[in-house]
């Protein structure tokens, strides 16, 4: 039988060949005659051809792969379970992968952290952060406005501190000034009471600048009283005299 | 007569040598270096690396190690210009120049929107954004010899560029990628691959949220009606007549934006894509639309 059949095969092998290189469609009708008979025995004998002309020694995951098929139809690991890598299969091999598209998308548990992540990430809309920046820059307009008229009412005044200060200056030198005059004055008296030259460190000296010191407080002193009594009179003539003009 | 005997000798000397070719001549003076260290009592002495010291022992200091001196690196005060520079978010330029550049070499089709995708398949322009690297920015050189009508998005831009490119009749955008989105336009393949659904683009940080609202940058997100009147604002400025893009032949491509979510052209958020099947995927459920469309 199998020797009668093989007769067959080679025949269907035949027309197969003549098949592929024909434009028109063959007439197979005879044939299927033949094929009903044993076609499991058919296809085991196709496949063991087929696979003695794989002369590649690639493994089988390889074959897969250098022939645009999913390397594994069995998971062969555990990577090969999880979910990226069934929809890595589809993203890749397509609907030929076997791989059911819904996997493509979230689950409601993982959109539901995804939203929770995004609440804690993103917790302001646009309209939100818009605002806020807006408040933020006109807060530091303001705060630089208010510094800028700070500046210019200070800048106005500026003339005026500068004058106060350089009169403040010229009088503590004026001041300072008449002291030393005054006491230039003293010592020039003493050295004209004795007539000559005299040490100032001398002991005689420093007895007569105390006594002509003492002097002058004294005359200083009078002096101050007297204007005091004329300021005293002045003002007695003034009341008497608005008195009189009263009455 | 001398003279003529030693040249007839040195002649004869000449012919009888060989040939010069590879196989007789010498190698180059230091073209070969021993790959073996010598061994035994003075084969090796110091092996090339020095008396005494770190340098002998090959215990070299770790750099800037100045051997107890305070260091050069320490010697300065602090001084912070450039505080937090790690953080800051760059945007790689490209010019007008080479944009031009590549619409005359034909790897930009102006017929389409131009985006951050569209450059980057050009193959003359790449961003890492892992590096903090948030898209383009569109320089101004070449401004001047700038002549396309184009309908370009960039993450950023300056007036000039905004201008140039307005003054030829095309349109201009800046919009903000997050990290994520620009992993996947900078190379759409691998992400379509992995068989995801295209996620949503996620909302600017707050210290850009200014210059992507605002109408003179041209902000994805700021009023149409104000980007007009400051389209309008920036001719009058510049001194140029604003083209009327209402009357164009490509009136359609010009107008057409990305949604604020929107990632890719002509891809909504929650598609999936499949380029082996050239399919793509929609999603029914009301749960996912509404994730997706929030």
């Amino acid at each position: 039988m199998n020797i009668c059949l093989r007769n067959k095969f080679t025949r269907l092998n035949l027309v197969s060949n003549f098949h592929r290189f024909s434009t028109t469609v063959p007439e197979i009708e005879q044939n299927e005659q033949v094929l009903i008979d044993d076609t499991e025995d058919l296809l085991a004998k196709e496949e063991e051809i087929r696979k003695k002309r794989n002369t590649s020694r690639l493994a089988k995951a390889h074959y897969n792969l250098v022939n645009g098929r999913r390397p594994y139809e069995e998971p062969n690991c555990l990577a090969h379970l999880t979910v990226k890598y069934n929809r890595k299969m589809y993203g890749k091999y397509g609907v030929a992968s076997g791989v059911n598209p819904s996997l493509c998308w979230p689950t409601k548990k993982e959109i539901e952290e995804k939203k929770e992540f995004e609440a804690v990430a993103f917790p302001y809309t646009i309209r939100q952060v818009m605002d806020a920046t807006a408040e933020k820059r006109r807060e530091e307009q303001l705060r630089i406005e208010q510094r800028d008229i700070e500046v210019a009412t200070k800048v106005a005044k500026l003339e005026q501190w500068k004058k106060e200060l350089n009169d403040k200056v010229a009088k503590k030198a004026a001041e300072v000034l008449a002291a030393k005059q005054k006491k230039e004055r003293l010592v020039e008296e003493v050295r004209r009471h004795f007539g000559f030259t005299l040490d100032p460190k001398d002991e005689r000296f420093k007895e007569v600048l105390a006594k002509r010191e003492k002097e002058q407080k004294k005359l200083e002193k009078q002096a101050r009283m007297e204007a005091k009594e004329k300021m005293m009179i002045a003002k007695l003539q003034q009341k008497s005299g608005e008195i009189s003009e009263k009455s | 007569m001398g003279s003529r005997q030693i040249t007839e000798k040195s002649l004869v000397m000449l012919r009888s040598l060989p040939r010069l070719s590879l196989a007789n001549i010498r190698d180059n003076p230091g073209s070969k270096k021993n790959t073996k260290r010598g061994r035994g009592q003075h084969g090796g002495d110091k092996h090339g690396a020095g008396n005494k010291g770190s340098g002998q022992r090959q215990n070299y200091m770790r750099l800037g190690y100045e051997t107890g001196n305070n260091p050069f690196y320490l010697r300065m005060p602090h001084e912070p210009y450039y505080k937090g520079h790690h953080h800051r978010r760059e945007y790689p330029p490209i010019s007008l120049l080479e944009i031009q550049k590549l619409i005359d070499t034909d790897l930009i089709d102006i017929t389409q929107p131009i985006d951050i995708a569209s450059i980057v398949k050009s193959g003359l322009y790449n961003f890492f954004p892992d590096k903090k690297h948030f898209g383009i920015n569109l320089t101004d050189e070449g401004v001047d010899s700038f002549a396309a009508k184009i309908n370009i998005e960039v993450q950023w831009a300056s007036e000039q560029v905004i201008a140039a490119i307005e003054k030829n009749g095309g349109v201009i955008t800046t919009a903000y990628y997050d990290p994520h989105s620009l992993f996947l336009l900078k190379n759409p393949k691998k992400f379509f691959e992995s068989g995801q659904a295209i996620p949503r683009r996620m909302i600017p940080p707050a210290d850009v949220i200014e210059y992507y609202t605002s109408a003179e940058t041209r902000g994805y997100l700021a009023d149409p009606e104000k980007i007009s009147q400051e389209r309008f604002r920036l001719s009058q400025k510049y001194g140029y007549e604003l083209p009327n893009i209402e009357n164009d032949q490509c009136y359609t491509m010009l107008c057409e934006r990305k949604d604020p979510r929107q990632i890719f052209h002509g891809l909504e958020p929650g598609w999936v894509v499949n380029l082996k099947d050239k399919c793509i995927l929609k999603p029914k459920d009301d749960e996912l639309l509404q994730f997706y469309a929030s």
